[in-house]
């Protein structure tokens, strides 16, 4: 209770010193209010906050608040805000006193020191729920000068919405304080949308320019309200020039507003696309490699993410609360060498010596994905999440309300960096060299020398690193959890089968391809059918090209 | 093989059995459970047609199984008719969704023909759309197998969702009667078991026919090279087409036997793990004999029982060790293992060349 | 010399392989109940000009006109059926059949699903499986699995597999691979029988064998045909020796 009285306060304070600048002009008579609300009669009361309201004048904001909150009290035939409350010795209370109106400043007794009077000699003003539910709007519309930027967006909406054309002038002053541009651009388009309402059409005309500019496609609805005919068959705007006006803003708000449909599509698509080819190259190495499916790669996955769930814990404990979001950077490298080595362990133990038995691989890799999920399960219970870093919440805002959320874009920033260092891997060094020498020619690698088993072992220890890899990354967007590794997992298979064997490239076309038209599809068929229509798609496209996008093409095929 | 051999099997689950269940020396429970093993058994059948002769690893055979279930469990379910709790003439969950009307592809389901045609033929049809497209395309190995997985994770999900009728997560359940029979009655319970029982043995020989024939020495030609299998003139795609529908409507049929034993079927029975977990009963068994999947499917389904019973939790990991090491040590199966014991026992008598175990699937 | 009608016409056939010309043939044509070994250094696309004619390859351009058929457009199938055989360089037999199983497989007969599944073998095939087996040394490993063969026999048996399809055209990769010289000299000779009703090409290395089988040579070289003619006229070519030569520096 007292926090929140100590926030309010603060914000006071901010308002005052705010409107200390320039005092917002009066349209109704002070006296008359303060009488109203010191006559402490509640329809009285109700009439002067409802007068308040529309006149949205701030400066009664300290006593509505007051009255909002109880703290509005009458001494003397004169309204005063109590502070907070003290007992003195005999068990009286004891409040602090502020002036109400026009600002809130404390009341000094005759020596200059705050004055404390006994609760006992004020008088309360009541309210009760309907006056609080009336001041509840005027609140809110006040906070346009709230220090916090999230208040100062609702109110904003609050006033854009149902401000009526009294708002303007206090959203004028408004945007002249404002910093924030996306609150400035929303105070626009606030006034934008009152100003419409406005009886000159010459303001109306300007408004309805001034709309177009501001790319905000949440006023189409009220746009369309007022240029076409309402239920009874009236039209808001009559004045043809004005009318036009605003058609041309539509037709262009809705062009725009079709641009960030298609720029947001393709985000999520690439998104889940860049998920898709994480989640696959793993695989895919593997699979170009040694020709087996890992189906456990799912649960390589899902070791990496539980590891960097374990970093974190640590780093709680060992690192400074400034520091905690160091974890993320630190348990890369534990994901990546703890998934790696239980993949070289598996390996080494079982693939070794089922190679040239894909199918078989394929069923020895799916009882070892059900022993870690269950593994999983037994030690960490069913549901952990990883923190996401300060530096990836939020997102970028290419246009009013749509959010590029910066953990989205740092996996798809992750993806391109993996997939240059493995291209670079794979055609610079002398390792990647060998293995694609054993890739294409396995019995000629191994007669030149090319030790072909610590060379598939090192292949499988890569795929399985790289599924730690994406693990870590999918602590970003999702929770921990023993069967995470099946969201994406069959997907990452078609992934591996459409882009083709041994293909780096086949994995991105193939990645790209199945993850945006994922999301192309999911706005008119929900997510379910959506995958179930990708598939029958992947189907048909095996019809023509059955050995994916980037068949390995020669005489041995 | 042993010509006594069948006329005891026979015998022992298809006549003492329920003679000892009528006389109450076996549990209703026990009768039941077997029932719904054979039913298992003729699912896997299907499935080492197509892999373990074949070599083509299916994915997908819980959603025929499934198929079969749903069918029969649609006819069964509206033959429950306004006995339900709602005592609605619509199913309970229709009820429970605020649906209307009965959706039009129920009212097939009515008449109990139809829904056994129907249980047969969809998967039958299904198996065909989507084995002709697959094969004509030559998808192979790993990629048919991951193929007919994303299948069976697609159909999963459609049939978890209520919109497409089919009950939802809840599956269809709190069947009465089938063909005017007390589902409940020990006496039904009995007959079903005789008939999951005698279908499981006629499939046998069926299937027996088939490998037999020369069809069955196409199979295995198909598994050894199928690209050679081209060059002297097969349509390989026909062959692998045909024995994808034959192990669908195995799978279909095991399903259509088995839900009017449970009384219940949910999508829980077709999610991906459900099929490549029978793939499984037949690796175990012994893939590439008739009666390897059979055992198979009886004993592991055996095991699960039990372990679930003795010590919960540890299913998983026990099946999780069963893959790796049936395909690590036993890629023969039990049938295998057997074999080889024997081979080797003859061995000191007998020294000459054994005939080549079953050999991992071609490369080519 | 009296030729046979013509039998094949290969014409602008081309194939490349990621952009690298594999084989680029003009012109080749083949008589009726000819024999016709094609040699050429490696990599000269000789497998490939039998990939193409068995249907293994698609070409990029070009036909293939067998009798009424044009084999480029043709599925493996329908190409054996049409009476094209093929034997392969390594040999591929179904490992886990016994031979008298591969035998029967590659009995010219109905080949659909129905019928292997009613189908019972007649007397008639089953003699004829036997005599081609005598053939060609089976006879006594009948019913042996043909994993369980030696390298020479799985040659034989894949040759077996192709004379018991009764191709009109055999497509033979090296026959002699692998086999001992008296198993080569016993190949040559059974080509000879079966070049009397049938035509033959054949992709042979050793030149000592081609000497016993050639009449008509063909060189390819680079995908092009080099020369063509009677084996002692394209064995003093000069421009055969020196892609010969050329190829030994490698």
């Amino acid at each position: 209770m007292k926090i929140k009285r100590h926030d309010f306060l603060r914000s006071i304070c901010a308002l005052v010193l705010i409107l200390g600048a320039s005092p917002i002009q009066a349209q109704i008579d002070h006296q008359l209010q303060l009488g109203r609300i010191a006559s402490n009669n509640r329809d009285s009361i109700t009439t002067a906050v409802g007068a308040i309201s529309d006149a949205k004048d701030v400066a009664y904001y300290a006593l509505m608040v007051a009255l909002f909150n109880g703290e509005l009290y009458l001494k003397n035939n004169e309204l005063v805000i109590i502070g907070d409350m003290q007992e003195d010795d005999y068990g009286d209370t004891l409040a602090p006193l502020y002036t109400a109106y026009p600002k809130r400043h404390p009341i000094l007794n005759d020596e200059g020191k705050p004055l404390i009077a006994p609760l006992i000699d004020l008088e309360e003003i009541d309210s009760n729920r309907r006056i609080r539910a009336l001041i509840q709007p005027y609140l809110t519309q006040m906070e346009i000068f709230h220090p916090d930027s999230g208040k100062r967006r609702v109110a904003v909406e609050t006033l854009g919405n149902r401000g009526g054309l009294g708002a303007v002038p206090m959203l004028r002053d408004a945007l002249e304080k404002e910093t924030d541009s996306g609150i400035q651009s929303l105070i626009r388009v606030a006034l934008g949308k009152l100003e419409l309402t406005h009886p000159d059409p010459e303001v109306r005309l300007n408004a309805a320019k001034a709309l177009g500019e501001l790319n905000n496609t949440f006023v189409l609805s009220f746009l369309h309200a007022r240029v076409e005919p309402d239920a009874s068959g009236n039209i808001a705007e009559l004045d043809p020039a004005v009318q036009s006006e605003i058609r041309d803003t539509i037709q262009w708000l809705e062009t725009f507003n079709q641009i960030m449909v298609v720029i947001q599509t393709a985000f999520v698509g690439l998104s889940l696309g860049s998920i898709l080819i994480l989640v696959a190259l793993g695989l895919a190495v593997i699979y170009g490699q040694i020709g087996i499916i890992n189906m456990a790669h799912g649960e390589f996955m899902m070791v990496g993410a539980y590891f960097t769930f374990i970093v974190q814990n640590i780093c709680l404990i060992v690192l400074p609360v400034a520091y905690i979001d160091l974890f993320f950077p630190l348990s890369l490298p534990v994901a990546f060498l703890t998934a790696g080595g239980m993949g070289l362990l598996v390996e080494s133990l079982i693939i070794r010596r089922l190679y040239n038995r894909p199918l078989e691989s394929l069923l020895a890799t799916w009882g070892i994905s059900l022993i870690l999920v269950q593994l999983a399960r037994t030690i960490f219970g069913d549901l952990t999440a990883v923190k996401l870093p300060q530096i990836l919440s939020g997102g970028f805002e290419v246009a009013p309300q749509v959010l590029l959320p910066y953990n989205r874009l740092f996996i798809i920033g992750l993806t391109v960096i993996i997939l240059i260092g493995l291209i670079a891997f794979f055609y610079k060094t002398r390792f990647g060299l060998r293995l694609r020498a054993v890739t294409q020619n396995r019995g000629m690698s191994a007669c030149m020398g090319i030790p072909t088993r610590r060379v598939d072992a090192i292949a499988f220890f890569m795929g399985t690193g790289i599924a730690g890899i994406a693990g870590w990354a999918m602590t970003l967007i999702g929770n921990v959890v023993p069967n995470m590794g099946q969201t994406y997992i069959v997907d990452a298979f078609l992934v591996v089968v459409v882009g083709g064997v041994g293909k780096i490239l086949g994995t991105i076309v193939a990645g790209l391809g199945i993850g945006i038209s994922n999301k192309v599809i999911e706005p008119f068929a929900e997510a379910v059918y959506a995958k179930v229509l990708i598939l029958g798609l992947i189907i048909l496209f095996l019809q023509l090209r059955p050995t994916g996008i980037f068949p390995a093409k020669g005489r041995d095929e | 093989m042993t010509y006594y051999r069948p006329i005891i099997v026979f015998l022992l689950f298809g006549i003492v059995a329920p003679v000892l269940n009528e006389m109450g020396l076996l549990s209703d429970t026990t009768l039941n459970l077997w029932g719904r093993y054979f039913c298992f058994a003729i699912a896997a059948l299907g499935i080492d047609l197509i892999w373990g002769y074949t070599g083509i690893l299916s994915l997908c055979q819980a959603f025929f199984f499934c198929l079969g279930g749903y069918a029969i469990g649609m006819h069964m379910l509206l033959k429950t008719g306004t006995k339900g709790v709602y005592g609605s003439a619509l199913p309970d969950f229709m009820v429970w969704n605020r649906v209307e009307q009965l959706p039009l592809f129920w009212e097939p389901f009515h008449t109990f023909t139809f829904a056994f045609i129907l249980s047969l033929m969809i998967p039958a049809v299904i198996a065909l759309i989507f084995g002709f497209l697959a094969f004509r395309s030559r998808l192979q190995g790993v990629y048919f197998a991951i193929i007919t997985q994303a299948l069976a994770l697609g159909v999963w999900l459609i049939f978890l969702r209520n919109e497409t009728m089919l009950g939802g997560t809840n599956g269809l359940t709190d069947f009465k009667t089938l063909l005017g029979f007390e589902l409940a009655d020990p006496a039904s319970k009995r007959g079903l078991y005789i008939i999951a029982f005698v279908t499981l043995f006629v499939s046998y020989f069926l299937c027996q026919f088939m490998v037999k024939s020369k069809l069955g020495r196409v199979l295995i030609a198909v598994r050894d090279s199928e690209h050679r299998l081209r060059f002297i003139g097969y349509r390989v795609a026909s062959y692998k087409v045909f024995i994808f529908v034959i192990a669908s409507i195995l799978g279909a049929l095991g399903g259509l036997l088995y839900v009017p034993q449970t009384g219940i079927i949910t999508p829980g029975r077709m999610d991906v793990q459900a099929s490549i977990e029978m793939v499984v009963w037949v690796a175990v068994g012994g893939r590439g004999t008739l009666i390897g999947p059979i055992i198979g499917a009886v004993l592991v389904n055996l095991l699960y029982s039990f372990l679930t019973g003795a010590f919960p939790g540890t299913w998983l990991y026990f099946l999780g060790f069963l893959f790796i090491g049936v395909v690590l040590f036993f890629p023969d199966g039990l049938i295998g293992l057997r074999y080889r014991i024997k081979i080797s026992s003859l061995k000191r008598f007998l020294p000459r060349r054994t005939p080549a175990p079953v050999a991992a699937e071609s490369q080519d | 010399m009296i030729f046979d009608p013509v039998l094949l016409t290969v014409e602008n056939l081309r194939v490349s392989f990621d952009g690298f010309v594999a084989l680029d043939i003009d012109e080749f044509v083949l008589h009726d109940r000819e024999l016709r070994v094609v040699i050429g250094p490696n990599g000269a696309g000789k497998t490939t000009f039998l990939d193409v004619l068995c249907g293994k390859t698609r070409p990029d351009r070009g036909s293939a006109r067998f009798e009424k058929f044009d084999l480029t457009q043709m599925s493996e199938d329908a190409i054996v059926t049409a009476g094209v055989g093929r034997k392969f360089q390594t040999p591929s037999v179904f490992t886990s059949l016994t031979v008298y199983e591969n035998l029967m497989l590659s009995l010219k007969t109905d080949r659909t699903v129905l019928f292997s599944l009613v189908s019972r073998l007649s007397d008639k095939n089953r003699d004829r499986i036997n005599a081609v087996a005598e053939q060609t040394g089976l006879v006594d490993h009948l019913h042996t699995v043909a994993d369980a063969l030696s390298h020479g026999q799985k040659q034989w048996l894949e040759i077996a597999m192709v004379i018991l399809q009764d191709p009109v055209l055999f497509l033979i990769d090296e026959p002699a691979a692998g086999m001992t010289d008296e198993e080569t000299v016993k190949t040559g000779e059974l080509l000879e029988r079966l070049t009397m009703n049938h035509a033959i090409i054949v992709i042979e290395h050793d030149m000592e064998f081609v000497r016993q089988i050639a009449r008509t040579v063909t060189v390819l070289h680079e995908g092009k045909v080099l020369v063509e003619g009677p084996m002692e006229q394209v064995q003093n070519d000069p421009r055969v020796i020196e892609c010969y030569l050329g190829s030994a520096q490698h």
